[in-house]
């Protein structure tokens, strides 16, 4: 009896790690995103200081492509809105994980407190 | 940053009693944790900085020949000599693998721009930084007071009469067919039984001219108290919060503040706080210069100091409202009853200095009094003197600051009194007390209403009245006084209220 809730104590417990570490890999993403979501910030804004005159170039590889100013803001900000999709995504999703991860705690706290008992039992009843 | 702080939090509310240092540590290890990793990112935050700004420079200086003779770095070991040309072609990174060929003003332009938003980064690590410095102290400054080192203590006050205290505060201004709470008057009851001044008293209703004679007075008082609103109002010296903070305390203190306009910030009790130490110093919170050794038994872990309420007129500060606010200088009145003991005879004289008890601000009326025909008669307005010199108070606009701080270190003094020498701190005090004139007023006991009170019957009494025709003011037959002054038939004679006057009419 004990040795089953022993098990059942384990798998959950295993459970709820991964779920904890899907939590921080989203958590370590969504900073990478907030990073990239200020530098794209930053070069719209200095692509509004330069004028036509400036040839932009975008870093392809190895290779310097020429580009439209315009083309380049468009791209730019294009960018930036998908950046705040994703970002919005990874929120959502990090609540629900949380949640889940809420869920198991409470389950693995009960479980725990099962084998406490039926430990007592059994150490009783031996 | 949230996740540590979750972590902070948790760590912080984990740890039961018995571990409080451990968590104490823990927590203050975390804050400095955060502190220190801010440092480091302000540190590093800093070099960027430096680094732009010597950039700006060189963009400054670069365009000013064609080109430049220069060792050209040749892979990671050599240099060989070269020209830099083009000297105001500068292909600029623009972040996110964006590039663009700029000249050197709008390179610069652009590094502007980039040292705003570094100098923004500056600015959240250095408010991070000191919001956890403040974290760590509080923690520092938690674990001193409850592991009772440090000068903190608490400060107890035992309320014994609650009474009191809400009576104090939920009296009204007389309203002629205003009828007071039943309870109030049951209290009334209650409280005149628990006595615990040794002056003489009557418990139980008094008779009908005693009463009378106690609504006079109590009217009277009333006026008076409505002049001081009236001043008080006037007042715009902005003591306004400290005088309604004051009051509040005052009212606690089961009397009301009608007696001192306003006080200093800085400590000052206010003469119907009338607090008293038994044993212990009183450790007014803003006072700091009152002595604090106050260590008493250290019952709960903390020095606690005893906080007493007492009608004892200590010292006050009055504001006349026309920028000159009157204090009640001790030494002023030691000077007044000198002068005054070699004059005689003035009609505004006091009488001398007599060992007073002054046990409510109602008591302080008691002082101010004019002897008008050798007889004390009660003042409108113990602001209203006829002659300064021989009134009690004096002027702040003279120097002031001086007695303030004499007075203050002879209050501290007074503090560390003890119950039993209460008397002494009366002596400190120079005031007089008109022999019989104001007695009623000196029940000795708490009086939380120096106005007028008006109060009504409880239900059963008025019951046979019910059928009379109602006379001008209704309830008047049937008063019933919350401080019953047994003194009342010693008041001198006063010009007619309009009560009294409506009595008469009535009989």
């Amino acid at each position: 009896m004990a040795e089953a809730i022993h098990k059942k104590l384990q798998s959950e417990l295993e459970k709820y790690q991964q779920l904890q570490k899907d939590v921080s890999k989203s958590m370590s993403s969504r900073q990478k995103l907030e990073a990239q979501l200020t530098e794209n910030k930053i070069v719209k804004e200095e692509l509004a200081l330069l004028d036509y005159q400036n040839t932009v170039y975008k870093l392809i590889g190895p290779v310097l492509v020429k580009q439209d100013l315009d083309e380049a803001k468009a791209t730019v900000s294009k960018r930036l809105e998908y950046i705040n999709g994703e970002i919005q995504r990874y929120e959502t999703l990090l609540k629900e994980m949380e949640r889940k991860s809420e869920q198991h705690r409470e389950v693995l706290s009960s479980m725990q407190q099962e084998y406490q008992r039926a430990q007592g039992q059994a150490v009783g009843k031996a | 940053m949230a996740s540590l702080h979750d972590q902070m939090a948790a760590t912080g509310k984990v740890k039961p009693s018995k571990d409080l240092s451990q968590g104490v540590e823990r927590l203050k290890e975390e804050h400095k944790k955060v502190v220190k990793d801010c440092r480091s990112q302000i540190e590093h935050w800093k070099k960027v900085e430096n680094d732009y700004e010597s950039l700006q420079d060189r963009l400054r200086t670069l365009p000013d020949k064609l080109s430049y003779d220069i060792m050209v770095p040749f892979g990671p070991l050599a240099f060989m000599p070269g020209k830099l040309v083009h000297t105001n072609e500068l292909t600029v990174l623009l972040g996110d693998n964006w590039f663009a060929k700029c000249s050197a003003k709008q390179a610069d332009a652009l590094v502007e721009h980039r040292k705003k938003h570094v100098n923004n980064t500056l600015d959240d690590l250095q408010k991070v930084m000191k919001n956890f410095q403040n974290r760590a102290d509080f923690t520092d400054d938690l674990e001193k007071l409850t592991g009772d080192t440090g000068d903190f203590a608490d400060i107890r006050e035992e309320v014994i009469n609650e009474e009191v205290v809400t009576k104090g505060k939920h009296r009204l201004a007389h309203k002629p067919n205003s009828k007071p709470k039943q309870e109030y008057l049951l209290k009334l009851e209650e409280e005149k039984e628990k006595n615990e001044s040794e002056e003489e008293r009557a418990t139980g209703v008094l008779s009908e001219e005693e009463l009378w004679a106690r609504l006079d007075e109590l009217e009277r008082q009333e006026e008076l108290q409505d002049k001081r609103y009236r001043l008080d109002s006037t007042d715009t010296n902005g003591e306004d919060t400290t005088s309604s903070s004051e009051e509040e305390k005052e009212a606690d203190g089961g009397s009301d503040v009608q007696v001192n306009g306003h006080q200093k910030e800085n400590g000052w009790v206010p003469s119907s706080i009338t607090s008293q130490m038994n044993g212990t110093n009183g450790s007014h919170p803003e006072d700091d210069e009152e002595e604090e050794d106050c260590d008493e038994e250290a019952g709960n872990g903390l020095p606690t100091i005893y906080f007493s309420h007492t009608a004892e007129f200590k010292k006050v500060r009055i504001n006349t409202g026309k920028n000159t606010t009157l204090k009640f200088s001790e030494r002023k009145e030691q000077k007044v009853q000198a002068k005054r003991k070699k004059q005689s005879g003035k009609s505004n004289g006091h009488s001398p200095h007599e060992s007073y008890k002054i046990k409510s601000p109602a008591d302080i009326y008691r002082v101010f009094v004019d002897l008008v025909n050798g007889e004390p008669i009660p003042r409108k307005s113990i602001l209203k003197s006829r002659s300064r010199e021989n009134s009690v108070c004096s002027d702040t606009s003279e120097s002031s600051t001086a007695d303030f701080e004499e007075r203050r270190a002879a209050f501290g003094r007074s503090w560390s009194h003890d119950d039993a020498t209460h008397s002494d701190t009366s002596d400190g005090i120079t005031e007089e007390e008109s022999p019989t004139g104001t007695s009623p007023r000196t029940n000795g006991r708490f009086e939380a209403f120096t106005g007028t009170v008006i109060e009504k019957d409880p239900l059963p009494c008025s019951i046979p009245h019910l059928t009379i025709a109602p006379p001008a003011l209704p309830t008047i037959p049937e008063r019933k006084l919350e401080e019953v002054g047994p003194e009342a038939p010693q008041e001198p004679p006063k010009r007619m209220s309009k009560f009294k006057a409506t009595r008469l009419h009535q009989k």
